[in-house]
């Protein structure tokens, strides 16, 4: 994996993971307006770190791939490392 | 339903093959107090959670310990590559290679299958979050057994962060936990099963 695809992915990790854990806050406190903002702040993080990485190096979810070619199965899976 | 990303919750890069380490980390696929029986046992209470929190708690939790069953036996693939004999013979892992040669399959780290019974699903709420609070802290008991026999950076890494949600996830049920009791008479929290008893029923 290049150093650029690694940096793309580690936005996605960790957008992706300040989302998980604000979720959980969230479920057990739903009226916490602060939370709230801190949600819509990692959601536009983690929808544009996800939309950078898959532009250049394909799918995530398969409901992304792009039409054309069957490029799911392409990347390597995520215990097969570097992911 | 779910669907899938493809990636994990958190990243697995492991050059160094250990055997024996992965001997031990597979109890947390499959084993007690493992990520399996966590996913199962969230997943499968959510039906007779009464409560909005509740609910939202379990679904959740149970979704992120699935991303966590991943991540093990993402280590414990990654710790099993390109096995010579020898070294599964010199590692002990020789019981595990001859039922499933280097695949993954749940079962503990003495060698039990996974089996449903390690966790409960009681249809009583009160119940249900007392079990998982008890599970989280298992869980991160394990996590701190596995800790004290790795010396590998690439290994303790993620099994560190797994040992930090349980102790998020125990937070959250907690709080959960208060939120079922809040919304009980608080004279005698037994009085009824709001999951089961009719005059519960708001």
């Amino acid at each position: 994996m290049c150093e650029n695809e690694n940096l793309l992915l580690k936005k996605v990790y960790e957008t992706g993971f300040a989302l998980d854990e604000i979720t959980l806050y969230l479920d057990t406190h739903p009226t916490d307006p602060q939370a709230m903002e801190y949600y819509r702040y990692a959601q536009r993080a983690n929808q544009e770190a996800v939309a950078a990485y898959e532009q250049s190096y394909g799918p995530l979810m398969s409901s992304q791939v792009n039409a054309g070619s069957w490029s799911w199965a392409n990347n390597p899976w995520p215990w097969e490392g570097g992911m | 339903m779910w669907r899938y990303e493809k990636r994990l919750q958190y990243p697995v890069n492991i050059q160094q093959t250990n055997p024996k380490l992965a001997q031990y980390i597979i109890s947390q696929y499959g084993g007690p107090d493992g990520e399996s029986a966590a996913a199962m046992r969230y997943l499968s209470q959510r039906y007779a959670m009464p409560y909005k929190k509740g609910k939202a708690i379990l679904t959740d939790i149970g979704t992120e310990e699935l991303g966590h069953w991943e991540i093990i036996a993402s280590i414990v693939h990654q710790l099993t590559r390109n096995l010579t004999p020898q070294q599964i013979e010199e590692s002990g892992f020789g019981p595990y290679y001859i039922d499933h040669t280097v695949g993954i399959w749940p079962q503990s780290a003495g060698g039990v299958p996974f089996n449903a019974c390690e966790f409960q699903s009681k249809g009583d709420p009160i119940t249900d979050l007392f079990e998982n609070l008890a599970a989280e802290q298992k869980a991160r008991s394990t996590y701190d057994n596995i800790l004290r026999m790795v010396k590998d950076h690439e290994v303790c890494d993620p099994i560190r962060f797994l040992r930090e949600r349980e102790i998020v996830h125990f937070q959250r049920f907690g709080e959960a936990l208060r939120d079922v009791q809040d919304h009980l008479d608080s004279r005698n929290f037994y009085a009824f099963n709001p999951a089961f008893d009719p005059q519960a029923k708001a």
